[in-house]
Formats: structure tokens, sequence, C-alpha cells
């Protein structure tokens, strides 16, 4: 069975790790070089997608988002995914008050509106990509949790698992070794999914100035300047949001891929 | 029915403490008093923004008696007055709200409108060219930042066909129309925020529609309304897709806390003056009762909508009895 | 007398993503007016597909390849859909294996027969509603207004299948296609209903096509039996006749299968 999303979500994801590992090497330019003689160039042979209001290519500035955006992505899910298999394990090992709990908290969290929640810490922190990853992790381990949780109880309730008990396993190592494999399928699903929505929550932060701030470059806080050139130069719209388009497009189908094989 | 209704007002009074304990953590969460944060910010102001805010929160009382306090002035509605211009917050946040509702419930109408119709299609259609057209659009509506998508479509209608004007809410002279002159003027302007936000919007449904749909036209109910003569259009519009639409009304209430953040970028694009938009005055200039009252606002209205897509699920799909 | 229905030669297959599979391969069977024929054999045998294949509400993926389905001197499938909607549920009514999941969960049972009435008589409301109530009580079902209000997962299987009766019934067809109509009830309940099969089939003379895998129900009302196996019909006999000399070996599979259940 070929599964095309698989493959194509992979290669698009691939292309633009390499391209964030090698930013310094492939990147035309300086990405904060600022150039008097050279503002808002259309995209040329010299500037293949153009420059800015201050002069900087656009392209490098792109290549260096992409750095960031990855970056911020892949952090912010470990940081969610870690919380929640901890959070999840504890509810459905111990049960009872302690599950109870945490999925109270987890209820509460999802309450919350998250880019609310986000802005609110924002305005009380510094705006850092370290708080933006931090914030983003801590305000998305519910659905892990909650995978981990379930899968943990359902696991409980099977026979060969009870049986195993029955051989004088202890009941925690042998769920641990079952759980591994059951859950891994759904939680790799939900942690690529939440990259997707991390660099997308992270490019809404930095495009309203609460996120990556300047001189670093990110997707989000070039586009602020799309704003202000729009109908003088497309392409400061344009090509960071194809960038944008085109990462969220990689993860969602290696997530849909992944929804196939697991059924 | 009654009495659950009444166990599930009562349920939500440990989620309501448990939003406004995680908001009041928020103003603790900055390493030392926020009255700090802000001398560091804006020195000069500092001295009377930490009056302010020792008056507002009792900053010198203990934790405890901080959120108590906090907690009875929320119950009486009393959200303080705004760092900014001194006028009490709930008023200024009420202003606010028709303007967010409106766009919202246009945008939500229009997103019923196409993706009932088009999930209902692609069902039918499973696998065929339209399908997969469409599956490419929805997948790239997904991915399109709703920002990017409101640039690309201001720069196209707005700037290069002038169709519409860029933002704000009213014309200059709004002031002299006559009233049908008026609401003109007033869609004219909201045409391109209630585009951009129901594109936002229909992809995620039409997927949602047509998967339900795929659903119910393998039913073996499918097979007893055939046999009984119907046509295909009654049996597709009549029997599949009342069982396919009814978890619909759960999506409208889920989606409130993805709508309110959304309006944060979208008003704040489009200078509309909602109460996305004056969250993000409020977070760029610090004003921190407006903060806290928003943040608690879109917790409740979250677990509202939650509480209401529940019992309207129950209403309308015969199956689900009150018990539980 | 001449046939009510015949099948020759049928042949239908599935289209799945990579493969062909052929569910019924050169399938007859004829029924009388007022008779009772019995289709059995084994799950996925061909039973149900072709039953189906009369009134061409089959799976989307199967088709129907060849073959001759003749009602009454009609060639049903030269029909198209136009036509064929006006037969089914008129002229051939269907009864399914699980009533509470063949019925459609959110609608009433009164809705539901009432629909049918609408279609095919074009009663009014008023009229229809009388008519819903008085097939519900041919059916024995005794508290028929509050049956006519009720959903689905309300009432009991016994209980939804003598209202799937009554719906099937509403237009007195000619032809009713009971696809194993007690499997998922209780022995009871069972002979009840099918009690209640044969007495309506005596009163409104209708011809009846069960389809069944347990040989004792065959029995029981069986005017005639046709065998299928592997998607073709392997034997056809008079019930009594089937029962003395069985002359397919899967026949005797099934005979001496009946006989040690009997037995016990």
């Amino acid at each position: 069975m070929k599964n095309t999303y698989l493959i194509t979500g992979i290669a698009i994801i691939s292309i633009l790790s390499v391209i964030a590992l090698l930013a310094p090497w492939i990147s035309p330019y300086d990405p904060a070089m600022i150039a008097q003689d050279s503002l808002l160039i259309p995209p040329s042979a010299k500037h293949w997608m153009g420059t800015d209001s201050l002069g900087r290519d656009l392209l490098s500035r792109i290549i260096y988002g992409c750095r960031i955006s990855l970056i911020i992505g892949v952090i912010a899910v470990g940081i969610a995914v870690f919380l929640g298999v901890i959070l999840g394990s504890l509810s459905g090992f111990y049960g009872r008050f302690m599950d109870t709990l945490i999925m109270r908290f987890a209820d509460i969290m999802l309450c919350f509106p998250t880019f609310f929640l986000i802005l609110a810490v924002v305005a009380f922190l510094e705006p850092s990509i370290i708080n933006i990853m931090v914030i983003i992790g801590l305000t998305s381990w519910m659905g892990p949790a909650r995978l981990i949780r379930s899968e943990i109880l359902s696991l409980k309730e099977r026979e060969f698992i009870q049986a195993e008990k029955a051989i004088g396993a202890s009941s925690a190592r042998i769920i641990m070794r079952h759980l591994i494999p059951n859950a891994i399928g759904p939680v790799l699903v939900n942690a690529t999914l939440g990259i997707a929505g991390a660099i997308l929550l992270e490019t809404g932060l930095s495009f309203l100035g609460l996120g990556v701030q300047p001189p670093i470059p990110s997707w989000g806080n070039i586009l602020i300047e799309a704003k202000s050139t729009l109908g003088i130069a497309w392409w400061i719209t344009v090509f960071p949001g194809l960038a944008i388009l085109v990462t969220i497009l990689g993860f969602n189908f290696i997530a849909e891929g992944l929804k196939k094989i697991i059924g | 029915m009654l009495s659950y209704l009444i166990r599930r007002l009562l349920g939500i009074i440990p989620l309501l403490l448990g939003i406004t304990i995680i908001s009041f953590a928020i103003i603790h969460l900055a390493p030392g008093k926020p009255t700090q944060i802000e001398q560091a910010f804006n020195p000069k102001v500092s001295q009377e923004v930490r009056l302010r805010l020792e008056k507002l929160y009792g900053l010198d009382k203990p934790l405890h008696i901080q959120y108590i306090n906090w907690l009875v002035k929320l119950g009486k509605f009393d959200f303080g007055r705004s760092f900014i211009d001194e006028r009490p917050v709930a008023e200024k946040i009420l202003e606010r709200i028709p303007i967010t509702l409106t766009i919202n419930i246009f945008s939500l109408i229009l997103v019923l409108l196409i993706a009932i119709p088009l999930g209902v299609k692609t069902a039918v259609k499973a696998g065929s060219a339209f399908d997969h057209a469409l599956t490419i659009l929805v997948f790239l509506l997904f991915a399109a930042p709703t920002f990017w998508l409101a640039l690309l479509l201001m720069q196209l209608l707005s700037i290069q066909l002038g169709w519409l004007p860029i933002s704000g809410l009213k014309s200059l002279d709004f002031e002299y129309f006559s009233f049908g002159k008026k609401i003109l003027d007033l869609a004219h302007h909201l045409f391109l925020p209630i585009l951009v936000s129901t594109l936002g919007g229909f992809a995620g449904l039409t997927r949602y529609i047509r998967s339900n749909m795929i659903d119910a036209l393998k039913q073996p109910y499918i097979y007893t309304a055939r046999a009984k003569g119907l046509s295909q259009e009654k049996v597709i519009y009549k029997h599949a897709l009342r069982n396919a639409i009814l978890p619909v009304v759960t999506i409208i209430g889920l989606s409130i806390p993805g709508l309110l953040g959304g309006s944060v970028i979208f008003e704040s694009i489009f200078a509309i003056p909602g109460i996305g938009r004056l969250f993000y005055e409020a977070v760029m200039s610090r004003d921190y009762p407006l903060i806290m009252a928003e943040v608690v606002l879109g917790g409740v209205l979250t677990m509202l909508g939650n509480l209401i897509a529940d019992i309207a699920y129950g209403y309308v799909d015969p199956r689900i009895k009150y018990k539980r | 007398m001449g046939n009510l229905l015949e099948i020759k030669n049928l042949k239908v297959e599935f289209h799945l993503d990579e493969r062909v599979i052929t569910a019924v391969d050169g399938a007859y069977l004829n029924i009388k007016e007022n008779e009772v024929v019995v289709l059995a054999g084994e799950s996925g045998s061909g039973k149900t597909i072709t039953a189906l294949s009369i009134c061409k509400i089959l799976p989307r993926n199967a088709h129907i390849v060849w073959g001759v389905i003749n009602l009454a001197g009609r060639e049903m499938l030269c029909l198209n859909e136009n036509e064929l909607i006006k037969i089914r549920g008129k002229d051939i009514a269907y009864i399914f294996q699980e009533p509470v999941s063949f019925l459609n969960p959110v609608y009433t049972i009164g809705e539901q027969i009432i629909e049918v009435i609408k279609l095919h008589q074009g009663k009014n409301k008023k009229e229809a509603y009388e008519e819903t109530i008085d097939l519900l009580k041919k059916v024995r079902i005794w508290e028929a207004k509050r049956v006519f209000q009720s959903y689905p997962h309300q009432l009991s299987g016994g209980l939804n299948q003598r209202a799937f009766i009554a719906m099937s019934l509403a237009c007195n067809p000619k032809l009713l296609i009971a696809d194993e109509p007690t499997t998922s009830l209780d022995v009871t309940i069972e002979k009840e209903i099918l009690d209640l099969l044969l007495e309506l089939k005596n009163k409104l003379k209708f011809s009846l096509l069960f389809i069944t895998h347990n040989l004792s129900i065959a029995q029981k009302i069986a005017d005639r039996i046709f065998i299928m196996y592997k998607g073709r019909v392997v034997e056809e006999a008079d019930s009594q006749e089937l029962f003395k000399s069985a002359k397919h070996f899967h026949t005797q599979e099934l005979l001496s299968a009946y006989e040690r259940i009997g037995r016990i």
C-alpha cells in the first residue's frame, strides 16, 4: 500500500530540516545585513525573493526563519509531550484522586482559548523565543496526557496483562512495556499536528509583535512589514506566507499518513 | 431532563473556580510582583501603577485573601478600571462584544451554508475528481495562516481591484450617511473580515461533514431507505444527512476558543474594534485589569460553549438520554 | 401458474481497491404467487446479495455483471432508477436482520412508516397517520400510539421487527423479502414473528422470499427451498423432499449440522 501523504510530508519536512541546518552556508546573504542601496527590490537574479524596506535579502531571512519555526515547533511540542506523558501516566497508573485531580486540571486548561492564555502570559513576561516555546508547551500537554491515560486504562483491562501479572511481573513494568508500542502511534499523530499548531501560533504571535523579536528573523515578524508594504512589495507578503503554508502542509501530511497506518 | 440540567450546572462550579485560579495565577507568574515588572518597563509611572495594582489585587495581603477578594469582585462583575483611560473594564468589554459577535455569527452561517452541501457532495462522490480537488483545497486552507489569507485578499480585493476598503469599520463620513447607506457601508467594510473568517472555518467543517456522511451512507438504515423506494436525494438529504449533521451542533460549541483566539489577530489586521482587538491593545499597553478580565471571559465563554454544545446535542439526538 | 419472480444466471461482483470478488455467480431462483420460498445457505454464500439485486439496492461497490431478474413480466435489470423507485417499497418490500440498526435512529417509528405510505399512496397526513396506527395493530402491536411516537432505540428488538413488518406491508407488496428477520431475536420472539409473517401472508396474499442459514426455520415455513453455496444455487427442492434426500454434498453438510443440533 502506498502512502502518498506520508512520503510527501516526510520529503517536505526533510528538505526544510536540511535548509534549517545548513542556513549559514546556503543563505546567499547575512539575514541582518542592511543595505541602503537596495531597498524593496523585487525578486531578481541577485535577490531571488527580493529585499525588504531595510534592504535585507528576503530569501536569507526566510531561510533563517525556517530554523526558528522548526526549533520552536519541535521544542514546544517536546515539552508538551513530555508533560503529557508524565501527567497521563500518573493519572492512568494511580487512578482515583490523582486521576481526578489531573483530568480536572486538563479540563480547566482546555477551557481557555490557547491564544488568549499565551498573550496574557506574554504580557507579563518578556516575549522571547524561550518563553514562547515554554508557554506553548505548557498550554498544549492535555492532548498527549489524555491519550496516554486512556491507553494505560485500556491496557489495565486487557487479559494478557492480567495473565502476566499472575506470573508475577510488576504491573508498572508490564504496562510500560506494552504502553510504548500501543501509544506511540496516536501520540506521534498528536505531536505532528501539535508542531504544525505551534508553528502557526508562533507566526501569529510574531506577526502581532509579541513573539520572536527583531532583529531575529521569523516568518511571523517578516510578515509584520507586509502590512505596511501592501500594494508596494507583494513579495514580502507572498514568500513568508508560502513558507508557512508548505511547512504546515508537510506536518499535516505526515499526520494524515500516520493516521492511515494506525488505521 | 431538569435534574440533568441542574447536575450539569452544578458541574461547572469547579470549572469556574479552576478558571479563576489559573487566571489569578498568571498575575503571579512573573518573577517577583507584577508591580516590579511594571517598574522595569516604565520607571516613571511605576509608583502610581504599583499603588493601583496593590489596591486592585490587594497584593500586600496573603495569597488566599487576595484571591478571595478578587473572586468576590468578579462575582459582582467588578473587573476594576482600565489603567489606560480609567473607564470600568466591564463597560469597555461590553461595548466591543456586538461587533465581534456579528462577524462570527455571519461567518458561522456562511460556513454552514458552504460546508454542508460541499461535505455532502464530496461524500456522495467520494473518490471523484471533485472530491480530490476539494481535499487539496481543504489541506491548503488548513495550512494557510488566517492573517496571511487576510493580507493576500487585502492585496487583491482592496488594493489591486479597489473593490473593498482595506480596514476599519466605517467610512470617514459615516455620520452623514442615511440609515440605508450606513448599513451598506458597514457591510462593505465587514465583507473582507467575514470572508476571511469563513475561509478559515469552512475547510475543517467540510472535512468533518464529509467523513460523517460517508459513515452514515454505509449504515444499514440507508438500505431500508432505498428499499422503501425513496429517491436518491431523499435518501441522502433526509436519512443520511440528519444523522451526519447532528454532531455539528457540538462542533459549533467547541469552536468558541478558536474563534476568540482568532479574533485577536483578525481584528488587529482589519482594525475592527471588537473584543479581540481590545485584548491585543490591552496586552500591548499592559493594561492588566483588562487582560485579566478578558482571560476570565474567554475561559467562561469556552466553558459555556462546551456546556451548551453538550445539552444541545442531547436535545437534537434522540439516542442520547439525560442520564449519566 | 406462472412465476411472480424469476432470477436466472445472476452474477454479481464486488470491486475492491485492488481486486474483484465474485459474490454471486450464476444464481437462479423462482417464486410463484402466494408461495413461501426459502433461500438457505451459510453466511457469505451470496444470499443477501442475491436478494438486494432484485431491487438493485446493492452496496456501492457491487456490480451486477449479468443475469435476468423478471418480476411479473418486467425485466428489472433493464429498468432505470426512476422506474425502480416506483417498484421498491410498493411491489417489493424488504425486512432485514437487525431492526434497530435498519431503522433510522433519528426518526420515530411513526415518521418512518408514514413516509412510505405518503410516498406510494399519495395520502395526506391524517389518512397516513390513521393507516399507520391500523398497520401497527395489524402486526399485533397493542400500544400502537406509543410505538408510533417512539424512536427505535426505545423499543425491544421484537417490537422493532413488528413495526418494521408493518412498514414493509404498508403498500401491500406482491413480494416480501425477509433477510434473516429473526436471527437477532430471542427464540420465543422468533416463533411469534414467524407465525405473524405466515398469518399475514395468508391474509394479504403476498409471496415470501425468506433468507436464512437456519434449516429448521426453513423446514417449518418453506414451500420450496433453494440452497446457495459459494455464490451458486446448488440445490432446489420441495421442502419435504429436501429433508428426505439431499443431493448436493453441501446440503447434506447443512442437514447433518441441523440434525446434530436437533438431537441436542
